[in-house]
């Protein structure tokens, strides 16, 4: 190391190393990425384009530094299977005694087979949960497994399932946050999806959330004298925080980008990479046609 | 052994106090504003830390909501303060390792002022909202450019001093330098061009490019810097070569190879090879750690009693313990089982604090207090000021390092407890602050000293040197005697 | 302080310097070694060999496909949405009764609840049109045609509709599922015959075939 271009050239040597590796590689091979289908409904492209005031409300969302405080990054540990019976097939009897063999339980044929589904295996291992799955099939009949992310997150309702690359697909730009002084916000569409709930806890977030330490951002909102009547979108605020009589306090459209931004993240849709067993749709009662936009 | 490009007679060497002549204006550009920014980020992170104790304090002011100051801050504290500060004393070290004259010392001086000229413009604009959303890399599109040019100035002619050096054998701190020189533009150009450009990456690869950035940033060029200073100063009070420069070289290579690598955290929403390859580089930074702290004990030996150090040398002493324990904190909280206990809690904040401000922030602040008196010619107007800047910053540095560090922990392990709200976590951490915002406080007070010391300093260099001169050039002119 | 230049200290003794400085010590390299083969035991392990699919916590490509328990939750709700989305429910209404002179109901029809499905399939891959349509022994006329789908849906798609279609018991239909491989192979068979289908074709067809 004596000499000045050697120094130069082990720099060069080390420093397009890790440039290959960490922005090379991943720019082949994820930065090009597409929609990808929808694990459960192979024809839903996953995911969409956020709506346009979703957009602008993303930049809202960087300009005033909300990455600085939520994350959105949602993990998980692990995933767990429940094995559920579907269908006893013709032949009860020898279902239920393969069950009891496998499982060390006392089924009889009738109990099994009425009241479908019935769930046998909770919260295994995948090994567990396919191998009880052939031995029904064997037996004739039909079982279904349903997955369990586990992990501290998902038991805090942060999320079904962990963020994955897809999930920022369309963002720019992506502020996955380093640090959660509130509440990760993946999922905060899914969590909490009242507008007015949101506009009320970006003025007061002492408001809505008792001893808060987040800041208030009254500069997204308006006070101004009330006209004849009450504008339609003026903020209900309890006593404690409303503004003096005679005026009341409206979103300007950077509260109400941001807020339509915050309830556009979801990170829901089970992936082939992660893999998520939704709860079952169950058919409406009504005539109205079910709204099918996928899930984002 | 010829020393290319130097106009000097055959035989003669240059001398330390021409080398340091030449240093003065960059040094004097660069330092002052390093000082400046220092205050500007101490003011900011003071302000910040305030926020979390009375949510309410400024909030109605967009300019000064968290989210704009806490990011402003950081950017002073890392391309205001730290780098500055780091090319400065890189100037000088190269100047008199190589006993070469600066070259173009005036155009440096311009690259510090765009420099400056980039860092105003950019913290104007983040304040205004126009931060890039990309931590460390917040400075926004039309900032960028003039940090750019005014780096490429400052490393083009420090590499052009370093080239007409007098001995070719390169000695450590110099290696160290100029890697870090060439390594800045390439991940500056690289992170800016693929995220700010007109046609940025998509997706996840925008975050992937910033942490990788990020880790480079903080720890190569960095700890390539800071431990230049380290060495070089070690080896000056200690009068005695490195113990062992073969491991040295160890050191280099460990830092380049492996620290490299690290910056994406392991909750990363990113396929799994690319958290687990930082992860394993940020690990093999132990090695770093130990060769550094093995090389730097032997030399020393037992002349590592703080008590008998001048300013400079506490400061520098304490800069290379805060590189231990902030790298080991960096490798610690990298190991898998760990890491789910202090990602994305304020251990990851202790540890960058310490390693920016505790370790090269003192390093550099050592180094100021050593060179200034040397280039300039003038002693510190306020000789006690240093020695209480280096406790101000000392104990506020711990101060926010070791509480963070611990709440970090303690948040690390209830956000894994479903029962704890969000708001008890909150409430849980807050004590903590409350400890680091007294840190800040102390620190803002040293950086004052400082700025305060360099600019008495900067008023008495100009009396001493313009005023004289300017009167010379100034003097009535004398009548010409006519000879018979 | 005193500044002693360094570098003449180096200069002369450089060379001797190094050839007598101390080696890089043993256990240094042994924990480098021992650290470069743990990273490489946890890369293995972890990293999911580059696989753009693999994520924490799965560990490799092959388990993240052992988790892709097939179907999803149930070809019948899967079937409802294409039914609503609103591919068959513009024309045959979300209740499945159509619209008399206009568009025939499924709901309770004898001609969706055969036990084979080989004429609904045709119908839904190719469309039907043209007079002479009976439902349940009344003839139901109309002037509308019903355009083929065998471009849009795919055969997953149009065995999960008729799945819900011909098993949707409110409204009293109750006739077996239809699988992907069943669709597949008519659609095999009808490549030959791009047009819809006439109702009196379609009656000639054996359902089984």
């Amino acid at each position: 190391m004596r000499f000045g271009p050697l120094v130069f050239l082990s720099a060069f040597f080390a420093l397009s190393l890790s440039w290959c590796g960490l922005v090379l590689t991943p720019q082949i091979q994820l930065g090009r990425a597409v929609q990808e289908t929808n694990s459960v409904a192979k024809s839903d492209l996953y995911p969409q384009e956020r709506p346009g005031l979703a957009r602008q409300g993303l930049q809202v969302y960087r300009a005033n530094g909300c990455a600085y405080c939520h994350s959105q990054q949602v993990q998980q540990n692990g995933t767990l299977v429940d094995v559920v019976l579907t269908d006893a097939g013709k032949n009860s009897n020898t279902l239920a005694e393969a069950v009891n063999a496998s499982l060390h339980t006392n089924f009889n044929a009738v109990g099994l087979a009425g009241g479908l589904p019935k769930p046998l295996l909770r919260e295994t291992t995948m090994e567990e949960a396919s191998s009880l799955t052939a031995v029904i099939k064997k037996a004739g009949g039909n079982s279904e497994m349903h997955l369990d992310p586990t992990g501290p997150d998902i038991e805090r309702s942060w999320g079904k399932r962990r963020t994955v690359a897809q999930d920022f697909l369309y963002d720019s730009p992506v502020m996955p946050g380093s640090q959660r002084v509130g509440p990760d916000l993946a999922n905060v569409g899914l969590r909490l999806p009242d507008l007015n709930w949101q506009l009320i806890h970006l003025y007061a977030p002492r408001a809505q959330v008792q001893g808060s330490p987040m800041p208030r951002y009254p500069f997204l909102f308006e006070k101004r004298k009330i006209g004849s009547e009450l504008s339609a979108d003026a903020l209900h605020l309890p006593q404690e925080f409303a503004p003096a009589d005679g005026y009341e306090i409206v979103p300007k459209p950077e509260a109400k980008a941001l807020v339509a931004y915050l309830l556009s993240l979801r990170a829901d849709t089970p992936l082939y990479e992660a893999p998520l067993t939704p709860p079952p749709a169950r058919p409406a009662a009504t005539n109205a046609p079910a709204t099918n936009a996928p899930a984002k | 052994m010829n020393a290319t490009g130097i106009t000097s007679p055959a035989g003669n060497t240059i001398s330390t106090s021409e080398i340091d002549e030449s240093c003065r204006v960059p040094l004097f550009t660069l330092f002052v504003s390093a000082a400046v920014w220092a205050v500007i980020a101490s003011v900011f992170g003071l302000i910040a830390s305030i926020k979390f104790h009375d949510p309410n304090f400024l909030a109605s002011c967009s300019w000064l909501t968290y989210g704009r100051v806490h990011p402003l801050a950081t950017n002073a504290l890392l391309y205001g303060f730290a780098m500055q500060a780091g090319l400065g004393v890189a100037i000088w070290i190269i100047a008199r390792t190589s006993q070469a004259k600066v070259v173009q010392p005036w155009l440096i001086s311009f690259g510090g002022q765009l420099w400056n000229l980039g860092l105003t413009v950019g913290a104007v604009g983040i304040l205004a909202g126009d931060t890039t959303g990309f931590e460390n890399l917040e400075m926004p599109r039309y900032a960028v450019v003039f940090l750019f040019l005014g780096y490429l100035l400052i490393a083009f002619f420090s590499l052009f001093t370093l080239h007409n050096r007098k001995e070719p054998v390169l000695n450590p701190s110099q290696w160290f330098l100029l890697a870090a020189l060439f390594w800045f533009p390439w991940i500056y150009f690289t992170a800016n061009y693929l995220l700010l450009s007109h046609t940025p990456v998509r997706g996840i690869v925008q975050a992937i490019v910033a942490w990788w950035y990020s880790g480079n940033l903080n720890l190569v060029w960095f700890g390539l810097v800071g431990l230049a200073v380290v060495f070089h100063f070690i080896q000056e009070f200690m009068n005695r070569e490195l113990y062992n420069r073969q491991l040295v070289w160890f050191t280099f290579w460990t830092i380049i190879l492996f620290a490299s690598w690290s910056g994406i955290p392991h909750s990363a929403p990113a396929p799994a090879w690319i958290p687990a390859l930082s992860t394993v580089g940020t690990v093999l930074t132990a090695v770093t750690v130990l060769s550094v702290m093995m090389n730097i004990c032997a030399t020393c030996g037992h002349g590592c009693s703080q008590k008998e150090n001048p300013p400079p040398g506490k400061f520098i002493a304490f800069g290379t313990m805060a590189f231990a324990v902030s790298w080991l904190m960096n490798v610690v909280s990298a190991i898998p089982g760990v890491s789910a206990y202090t990602n994305l809690t304020w251990f990851t904040v202790a540890q960058w604090q310490l390693n920016i401000f505790g370790f090269i922030g003192m390093a550099v602040f050592g180094a100021i207090y050593y060179i200034v008196p040397q280039v300039t010619g003038i002693e510190w107007p306020c000789l006690k000021s240093p020695r209480r800047h280096f406790w101000l910053a000392a104990i506020g540095i711990i101060l926010i390092a070791l509480p963070l560090a611990i709440g970090g922990l303690v948040e690390g392990v209830n956000w894994h407890n479903p029962q704890v709200s969000n708001v008890d976590v909150a409430k849980t951490a807050l004590n903590f602050l409350r400890v680091s915002t007294i840190g800040e406080l102390l620190i803002l007070l040293g950086n004052l000293l400082l700025l305060g010391n360099l600019t008495v300093l900067s008023v008495r260099y100009y009396q001493k040197h313009f005023v004289p001169a300017y009167r010379e050039a100034t003097a009535e002119l004398k009548p010409v005697e006519a000879k018979p | 302080m005193s500044s002693p230049a360094n570098q003449p200290a180096a200069n002369a003794p450089a060379e001797n310097a190094e050839t007598q400085s101390p080696a890089v010590p043993v256990w240094l390299i042994i924990v480098l070694f021992l650290l470069l083969y743990w990273g490489a035991v946890y890369f293995d392990e972890h990293g999911g060999w580059f696989e753009p699919q693999v994520y924490t916590p799965y560990a490799s490509a092959e388990q993240v496909k052992a988790f892709q328990v097939s179907g999803g939750p149930n070809p019948f709700d899967d079937g409802f949405k294409i039914y609503n989305r609103p591919t068959c429910s513009q024309c045959h209404q979300p209740n499945g009764l159509g619209q008399p002179g206009q568009f025939p109901p499924l709901a309770g029809s004898d001609l969706v609840n055969e036990k084979d499905p080989g004429r609904v399939i045709r119908i839904v891959l190719q469309g039907i049109q043209g007079p002479g349509l009976v439902i349940n022994g009344k003839p139901f006329n109309t002037g509308s045609a019903m355009v083929p789908w065998a471009s849009v849906l795919n055969d997953e798609e149009i065995a999960n509709v008729l799945t819900y279609v011909r098993g949707n018991k409110e409204w009293g239909n109750n006739a077996p599922a239809v699988t992907p491989d069943q669709v597949h192979a008519i659609r095999a068979k009808v490549a030959a015959h791009p047009l819809p289908f006439s109702p009196d074709e379609i009656m000639q067809i054996s359902p089984s075939d």
